[in-house]
């Protein structure tokens, strides 16, 4: 249930600025223990600000997605769902400069499969990068095993994600029981899929519980086939009494309206020159895993040979 | 893990060592289950992601186990819990006497109380047994393990794996590899728990699959289209046929129990899943309510681990000087000081 859910104790935020300020911490962290470790020749222009990791998080977002729509077997809407969630609260808390997003949001899609309980070997899970040879994918995987232990603890071991999918099922079949007003809920489904695809790439999970942003779906679904439902609000959510609630639903709902409405795809000239700057960055300063990886070393999990690894595949390769 | 001394070791469970520890800051004892992710293909093993996933995730109750923390260790990560003296299978292996009527029922009260808040939060259990079932040192059952445990959801389309349950314990639909079922299996377990309580051995102990089946058979008679319709379209019914016998009164099979026990274990030992009788709605029924009157938990047995005898001290003795004494019991009396303090 979500009510007691980690999800709702733990991460759901007050506001987009107290999102944002989270991520300028870690980009800063990210700064200063660089620039503290001495080594030659750093400078704070090498670093990525703000808004330049923002636009790779975007882009790396996309990539996380569209490799799971392509997944085969097909990925359950849920486990899409939570590997995105995954991938937006790792770094909440981490830089992409620190960690790449390259190798986490394989992670991510990965823990999200065994949690979900959607049933692929791990064989069958990197089979999925079309690009890579067996040997290629035999490593990305090994990579994936080594972020995994990173990554849940990054997310403090919350892994249980609701997602607004069922909600809005359950919002249909509300619809379609108690509201014989509208005609056919079903013509709204298309339209209010498509709001919580783009919800999924904003912060609206971040700030709001899975059921508001199913109903927003809802709503907005009908306003844009030239209905309204506040009548369903009022009458059958309990809202008509209750003043103050319904006012902070369509506050809600603006709000949420507006995280959309603000998303922008990411430009790809810039997520090349961009990226050019992060592969930089982990080429240089990409030490920060070399422990964990030695401890798998010692309980003889990686037999081979250490690799420097990152640079061996891009993510061109991925798809 | 610096927080924690180990004092030994409890047991090996399916994902790691178990071992007894003393949280230093609170004194407090704790069970440490540790995760280790070595030799393992798949990365972090599933029952583990299963365990923390279903127990992170509800409020406490007095009948369920309670994860305190998790945290990493090493190469993998520390499941911490309430440290629990014995289990169930231990209570009925090693009490004395038969278990009296009101402790049976006080057994039965605390497992349905956490089967119905496990259900209530859309948990199914999935390996319910005696040895899941904890017993804290007040006399409390706890049930524990979650390493099976799934979320279900009324939508029920996802497939789940039927090699699930200890043998003895597995619902018929499972036996007749069933892919799709509900927390119903919880129910048929809590069946054969209640039955073994009641009769101080195992209900139907099937060596392997084939014979688990032959045991249920034997004793609920042979499934026909009338008293279980789903049959037909479990996987492996047609597979195997049984030659056909009529179905023994339980009763006969649990021979001392009074009728009102009898009642209920029908309730839960029935084929259609569906028929079977809800945790909560089990909490309802007559048995619970007539004398005897259910055995407080400060009256029911708490075996040591492994039979042992209670072992008192565990830890040194603690010195002169420690936190975990009571205050008055670090200072020297004032009566004793006086003669050698006195103003001058």
């Amino acid at each position: 249930m979500y009510h007691n859910s980690s999800q709702r104790k733990y991460w759901i935020f007050k506001s987009e600025e107290e999102l944002e300020q989270m991520r300028c911490k870690a980009n800063q962290k990210f700064r200063n223990k660089t620039l503290e470790s001495g080594k030659h020749g750093v400078t704070e222009s090498m670093f990525l600000e703000r808004h330049e990791e923002d636009v790779l998080f975007r882009h790396y977002e996309r990539r996380l997605l569209d490799f799971c729509n392509a997944f085969k077997p097909a990925m359950p809407k849920s486990v899409v769902g939570t590997a995105a969630m995954y991938f937006r609260r790792f770094y909440l808390n981490n830089s992409i400069m620190e960690y790449h997003p390259r190798i986490i949001m394989l992670t991510c899609a990965y823990l999200s499969c065994k949690v979900d309980e959607f049933n692929v070997s791990s064989t069958q899970f990197v089979g999925n990068l079309l690009q890579e040879t067996p040997a290629g994918q035999e490593m990305v995987l090994e990579q994936i095993l080594e972020y995994e232990l990173l990554l849940i603890q990054q997310l403090i071991f919350h892994l249980v994600v609701h997602n607004p999918y069922r909600p809005m099922e359950g919002l249909l079949i509300d619809l379609k029981t108690r509201y014989p007003v509208l005609e056919s809920p079903e013509s709204l489904r298309k339209s209010a899929d498509d709001f919580l695809t783009q919800a999924a790439m904003t912060d609206a999970g971040l700030l709001f519980s899975p059921s508001q942003i199913a109903l927003t779906a809802i709503l907005n679904a009908a306003s844009r086939a030239g209905l309204n439902l506040m009548s369903y609000l009022t009458e059958c959510l309990g809202l008509k009494d209750d003043k103050e609630a319904l006012s902070k639903m369509c506050d809600t709902m603006r709000r949420m309206k507006n995280l959309l409405k603000k998303y922008e795809l990411p430009k790809p000239e810039e997520v090349n020159v961009y990226k050019q700057r992060l592969e930089r960055i982990h080429a240089e300063f990409a030490t920060s895993n070399n422990k964990r990886k030695r401890g798998y070393e010692e309980d003889g999990h990686v037999a081979k040979e250490p690799r420097l690894v990152e640079e061996e595949w891009t993510d061109e390769d991925l798809m | 893990m610096e927080q924690y001394s180990i004092l030994g070791r409890i047991g090996e469970g399916a994902h790691g060592i178990v071992f007894k520890a003393k949280h230093i800051e609170t004194g407090e004892t704790v069970a440490l289950k540790k995760v280790a992710l070595r030799r393992l293909e798949d990365g972090i093993p599933n029952q583990a992601l299963r365990e923390i996933k279903a127990l992170q995730e509800i409020e406490d109750n007095q009948h369920v186990v309670k994860l305190k923390d998790v945290f990493p260790h090493g190469t993998g990560f520390v499941l911490v819990f309430d440290f629990m003296l014995s289990d169930l299978s231990e209570v009925i292996r090693n009490s004395e006497r038969p278990l009296t009527p009101a402790q049976v029922k006080g057994y039965m009260m605390m497992l349905l109380k956490g089967v119905a808040f496990l259900h209530h939060n859309n948990i199914m259990h999935r390996d319910l047994k005696p040895a899941n079932l904890l017993i804290s040192s007040s006399g409390h059952l706890k049930i524990a393990d979650f390493g099976l445990a799934r979320l279900f959801s009324e939508q029920g389309e996802r497939l789940y794996s039927h090699q699930v349950a200890t043998r003895w314990y597995r619902a018929p639909e499972l036996l007749y590899g069933a892919r799709k079922y509900d927390e119903g299996v919880d129910l048929w377990a809590v069946g054969c728990i209640f039955g073994e309580l009641l009769n101080s051995s195992p209900l139907f102990p099937g060596e392997n699959d084939i014979e688990q089946l032959c045991c249920v058979l034997r004793v609920l008679g042979t499934p026909t289209q009338d008293s279980w319709p789903e049959i037909v379209e479990l996987p492996d019914y047609n597979k195997i046929t049984f030659k056909e016998n009529p179905a023994i009164p339980l009763e006969e099979i649990v021979p001392d129990a009074p009728p009102q026990a009898v009642d209920l274990l029908y309730n839960f030992l029935v084929y259609p899943s569906k028929q079977r009788c809800s945790a909560r709605q089990a909490l309802l029924h007559p048995y619970f309510f007539s004398s005897p009157l259910p055995a407080h938990h400060s009256e029911l047995p708490i075996p040591q681990r492994g039979g042992r005898p209670p072992r008192q001290r565990l830890q040194a003795p603690p010195t002169e000087f420690s936190v975990n004494l009571p205050l008055q019991n670090s200072v020297v009396d004032p009566a004793l000081l006086q003669r050698h303090a006195c103003c001058h």
